[in-house]
């Protein structure tokens, strides 16, 4: 059991919070804040992935647009939803890839 | 700095250099706050200096819109004691003081060659636990500061013509 200075910096951890935190913020702030949440937790998740040599080189590219366009719900929502339609694009690319 | 400078020149800045804001700016910066309009000077407005870096990342930890590495944050509260004494629309009156304060603190701090950032996606109850905060406040605005790492290009603004209404409404500006 990691002690609670530990647990303060694991990612793991960081992640829950940022989680818990953002699903009760998104009662009541914009609609596309629960998207923005949702994709900012992804790129988190790739951090943790990439430390723990998970990620590769398609998926670091995911996280990659993800903080190049994740800002463009503060200034154009229009341009927010296809970035997000294009990170489903490139994640689909990624399953389909992969072999069975 | 001449202020239109400022008001055109800032931006909400979320990447920060690692660098320490001298406290002599950081207290100008809270200075400038104080010094804000508030209806019925009735000052109804806390404000909570953070500069140790553990509490930063304990408060990074429960607020999904704080972003980057800041050296300080400023967490500007409404003190519903104080806010009362503005009668039905206190809560309200004392939201746009904080407003102004918070605008204040923020264009003094580009002035002073410091970004900030306005974050109000944080969880109230988690802060108000992490620092004590008594019942009676209420944290409504977190601002950010530290040497900005680089400036965003301006967003779009809605144009005068279109904002604005010349005395009545639905009358714009020709050009």
């Amino acid at each position: 059991m990691k002690s609670l200075e530990n647990i303060l910096t694991d990612d793991h951890f960081k992640l829950l919070a940022f989680l818990i935190t953002s699903a009760r913020g998104c009662v009541d702030e914009p609609i596309l804040y629960g998207p923005l949440r949702l994709v900012d937790a992804a790129s988190r998740l790739i951090d943790i992935m990439e430390k723990e040599g998970k990620a590769n080189e398609q998926i670091l590219k995911l996280q990659e647009l993800i903080e190049e366009k994740k800002d463009l719900v503060m200034y154009d929502e229009e341009a927010f939803v296809n970035f997000l339609d294009e990170l489903s694009r490139e994640l689909a690319k990624i399953i389909k890839e992969e072999r069975k | 700095m001449e202020i239109f400078e400022a008001i055109r020149g800032r931006r909400s800045i979320r990447k920060f250099e690692d660098k320490d804001i001298p406290m002599q700016d950081l207290k100008k910066i809270l200075e400038a706050g104080v010094w804000a309009p508030s209806g019925s000077n009735i000052q109804p407005w806390e404000f909570i200096l953070v500069k140790n870096k553990g509490t930063i990342e304990k408060i990074k930890l429960i607020s999904p819109g704080l972003f980057g590495n800041p050296s300080a944050l400023i967490i500007l509260c409404i003190n519903h004691e104080r806010a009362k004494r503005g009668g039905k629309l206190g809560v309200k009156t004392a939201l746009m003081d904080i407003s102004m304060a918070a605008q204040n603190m923020m264009l003094t701090a580009y002035a002073l060659g410091i970004g900030s950032c306005p974050v109000v996606s944080f969880n109230k109850l988690a802060l108000k636990e992490l620092l004590d905060v008594p019942d009676h406040v209420e944290p409504v605005l977190i601002i950010s500061v530290g040497y900005p790492k680089f400036m965003p290009k301006p967003p779009k603004r809605r144009p005068l013509k279109e904002v604005v209404h010349i005395e009545k409404f639905g009358e714009h500006f020709n050009r």
